[in-house]
């Protein structure tokens, strides 16, 4: 409140605000302001709140939340340095560790995984164009929005890369792997386009 | 008292959201969303308004409550930001109108809180009475009655003078005096009151 704030319903200004308020009495607009007071606020829709979100980590002003401690910037670190781990590791190994001839899967394993595999692949393709039928990226790009989409992108080719060489070293598990990965840097990279979309339509 | 500085929050919270932490912004915006979303609906009677002027009041807090000091409370700072760009809003609607801020009550009939004999509800009936002020007027009543600013405040965020603010308040009274007569006489006379609502303004 400021030093110079006149109550509500206070007679300070006495005959001056008599006349200035029409006549109004001290009863009257004690009432008023009692009433005017009284009116129910209206709650927002949802959306608003979603919205909010979508922008403020479009503009890079949020970091991860405490009921997430894996937050996306750290999973996406902790994604590549996984996958660093795995395009490496296989050419510290033996010949025979690179390109073992008997898979370590048994079959019911295979079809649950090539079930799983599936509806990764779908997944994927959805998300392919979701991200086609967003608007192109604006002219003028946050640097730090920039920097993450470009991480994103880069990080979607090196498993694209791993999983086009088709290699007999990668275990139904490891493809699964690559693909839920995929997934879900597809999942992020749509995220923040349709943000980016949504707050270059403001 | 205002809505706004009713409402307490937990000064962690503020901390936290500070530190960029979503879950403390989403806390905040919980506890203020709807007297912000109010304040935004009363200025321009817009839903869809309403909301763009919710979304721009808490992207200001989230990009500047890192700055906040916690010398007023967070309520205040946040209702000042609202009220800022819904003033705003209003400016550039009428800009874009080729109106001018500074009177529209000649293209508004006189009389309409009649409207309001119909209606049993003292809420609505204020409610539309409040509607059918001019904006400039309408904003000046909510700032100075409800919110608790001076006239001083109030023309300086309106970029009006003082006489402005008291000229458009005294209009408000008003029109609005019929209808607190009539909500006295409707207490006093249950049936047949009807006839308060029409006393000249």
């Amino acid at each position: 409140m400021s030093p110079d704030r006149e109550k509500p319903g206070s007679d300070a200004s006495g005959e001056q605000d008599e006349t200035m308020n029409c006549g109004l009495g001290i009863a009257e607009r004690n009432r008023l302001h009692r009433r005017l007071r009284n009116l129910p606020d209206t709650v927002p829709p949802r959306v608003v709140w979603q919205r909010i979100e979508a922008q403020a980590r479009a503009e890079g002003l949020l970091k991860r939340s405490g009921r997430r401690p894996f937050g996306w910037l750290y999973g996406a670190g902790l994604a590549a340095a996984s996958l660093l781990a795995a395009l490496l590791i296989p050419f510290h190994g033996t010949e025979d560790e690179v390109f073992p001839t008997v898979p370590p899967y048994s079959e019911q394993v295979r079809h649950v995984n090539l079930t799983t595999l599936n509806a990764l692949m779908v997944q994927s393709r959805e998300l392919e164009q979701d991200l086609r039928a967003l608007p192109e990226q604006p002219q003028l790009v946050r640097a730090g929005t920039a920097a993450t989409i470009a991480g994103l992108e880069d990080q979607i080719a090196a498993i694209d890369f791993r999983l086009n060489q088709e290699s007999p070293a990668m275990t139904p598990e490891q493809t699964e792997l690559y693909w839920r990965e995929r997934v879900r840097l597809m999942n992020l990279l749509v995220q923040l386009r349709a943000a980016q979309a949504q707050r270059n339509t403001f | 008292m205002s809505k706004f500085t009713d409402i307490e929050l937990d000064p962690a919270i503020v901390r936290r959201a500070a530190g960029g932490d979503i879950r403390a912004h989403e806390i905040i915006y919980r506890a203020f969303s709807p007297p912000v979303y109010s304040i935004c609906l009363r200025f321009t009677r817009v839903p869809a308004h309403a909301e763009d002027l919710l979304q721009e009041t808490f992207m200001e807090v989230i990009r500047s409550i890192s700055g906040f000091r916690g010398e007023a409370p967070v309520g205040a700072w946040i209702r000042r930001i609202a009220v800022s760009k819904a003033l705003m809003f209003l400016r550039s609607a009428w800009h874009s109108r080729g109106q001018s801020l500074d009177d529209d009550w000649d293209d508004r009939p006189a009389g309409r809180c009649e409207e309001s004999e119909s209606r049993p509800d003292d809420t609505i009936d204020l409610d539309a009475a409040l509607a059918n002020l001019p904006p400039a007027s309408r904003a000046v009543v909510w700032l100075h009655d409800v919110e608790g600013f001076t006239h001083k405040e109030i023309a300086a965020l309106m970029g009006k003078t003082e006489s402005f603010s008291k000229s458009q308040l005294s209009r408000a009274y008003r029109r609005l005096r019929p209808m607190l007569e009539a909500g006295t006489a409707e207490r006093a006379q249950p049936v047949g009151s009807a006839a308060t609502l029409l006393g000249s303004c």
